[in-house]
């Protein structure tokens, strides 16, 4: 079952974490480390290695909880920011270049990024960036995934997608700017 | 690169975000966020604005044993719940009657032992670690002179004796004298462990609880006496 993201209660979760409450970080893995896992799971694919740095993400969270309160941004965002970049981190350093089965990537065709209820603002940021994703072309749309969910590289992301690097480099940047000026609109 | 750009801040906060700068790449741009509140906010923007693709995905629940190796690692530093303000009272007072009873009666000041000298390779030593008798706390002494920018630190580390991560001991004085109380689990790992490590960090020490910096001084602990 998806689990409510409530904002107030991750941020005092975090503040307690950075007095050094334990049981304020129990509490936050039993209400996130199901979301952490699956952002952990599509970019290391193996439960093992996704559940070590998951581990790993959750000591990070409490070393660094008294960072939080400069970050001036959603609880959930900061984590899963901690989350993405160490399964990043270790994918750069451990993995070849790889290229996935159609079958993995099935789910990246379908571009949804439907979610949790939760907060007004949430959600219209969530619709906007489904608009947005909308508007773009189909390759840079595929690109753009690939790269956020599945942690590829351009190289990959060329190798997979079957077209030149610079091709792919120009896909993404110009993915990213049309996202930016859509969002701002 | 012209950094104070919006736009090619924008750019590289984005690629950042969305993971496909390099590995340098990366780094300097972290570094940069370290610096420069402009690019943290880019990339906060950039994770908030993305952050609906991750929690699109369906969620995974972790094993059952996942959790014990978190709360292991982090309970030597954990503390419980504030206790209510009496209780704090009661404790305070029954620590002041045992302090002056102490005085009066049997309190000797602690017997210090040499433990190591933090000595970078081929200079001169920097500092002198003692331990108390009863290898409670650790009394660090500067002996030399220190040349260390102020955005920075050194800091001390325990080796754990059977391998594993590096256990901190705190940041070392730039001039002067140090006490320090050892936690159990510090008292546990020195008993264990025959090398000390001095490393570069960040203004008080390293932000990850491991050390982040090059490792300056490497120099054996001496066995109690």
């Amino acid at each position: 079952m998806t689990k409510a993201l409530d904002d107030r209660r991750f941020e005092e979760l975090l503040r307690r974490c950075a007095g050094r409450d334990a049981a304020a970080l129990r509490e936050l893995y039993g209400l996130s480390s199901a979301k952490l896992l699956a952002v952990l799971m599509n970019i290391l694919h193996t439960r093992a290695a996704a559940e070590d740095a998951l581990q790993d993400v959750f000591i990070r969270i409490w070393q660094q909880a008294g960072q939080y309160e400069e970050y001036k941004g959603r609880a959930i965002s900061w984590m899963v920011s901690i989350a993405r970049y160490r399964a990043i981190d270790l994918l750069r350093a451990a993995r070849p270049m790889v290229v996935l089965e159609a079958a993995e990537l099935a789910g990246a065709e379908q571009l949804q990024v439907e979610g949790p209820a939760d907060r007004a603002e949430f959600g219209a940021t969530r619709a906007a960036l489904q608009r947005c994703l909308e508007l773009l072309a189909q390759a840079q749309r595929q690109c753009v995934q690939l790269a956020y969910q599945h942690g590829m590289t351009q190289e990959q992301i060329a190798l997979n997608e079957n077209q030149p690097l610079g091709t792919v480099k120009t896909w993404i940047r110009r993915g990213l700017q049309s996202l930016r000026t859509c969002m701002e609109s | 690169m012209n950094y104070r750009n919006p736009g090619m801040l924008e750019e590289l906060a984005a690629a950042y975000v969305v993971g496909v700068l390099r590995h340098r790449a990366r780094r300097r741009f972290e570094r940069l966020c370290r610096d420069e509140v402009l690019a943290r906010a880019a990339r906060r923007r950039w994770e908030d604005q993305l952050l609906p693709l991750a929690l699109a995905l369906a969620e995974v629940e972790p094993s059952r044993n996942c959790w014990a190796p978190i709360e292991k690692k982090i309970a030597p530093a954990a503390k419980p719940s504030r206790p209510p303000w009496w209780q704090v009272a009661a404790a305070a007072a029954i620590v002041g009657v045992l302090l002056l009873v102490g005085r009066l009666t049997v309190w000797k000041p602690p017997q210090w032992q040499a433990m190591a000298v933090l000595a970078p390779a081929k200079a001169q030593p920097l500092w002198r670690v003692e331990r108390s008798a009863d290898s409670t706390r650790i009394s660090i002494q500067t002996v030399g002179s220190i040349a260390l920018t102020s955005d920075k630190s050194y800091e001390l580390w325990i080796l754990p004796g059977g391998g594993g991560n590096p256990v901190s001991l705190g940041v070392l004085p730039r001039s002067g004298q140090l006490h320090r109380l050892l936690s159990d689990r510090q008292r546990a790992l020195l008993a264990g462990a025959a090398q000390l490590a001095v490393s570069i960090e960040p203004p008080g020490g390293s932000p990850t609880g491991l050390p982040t910096g090059p490792v300056v001084i490497v120099a054996p602990i001496s066995k109690p006496s």
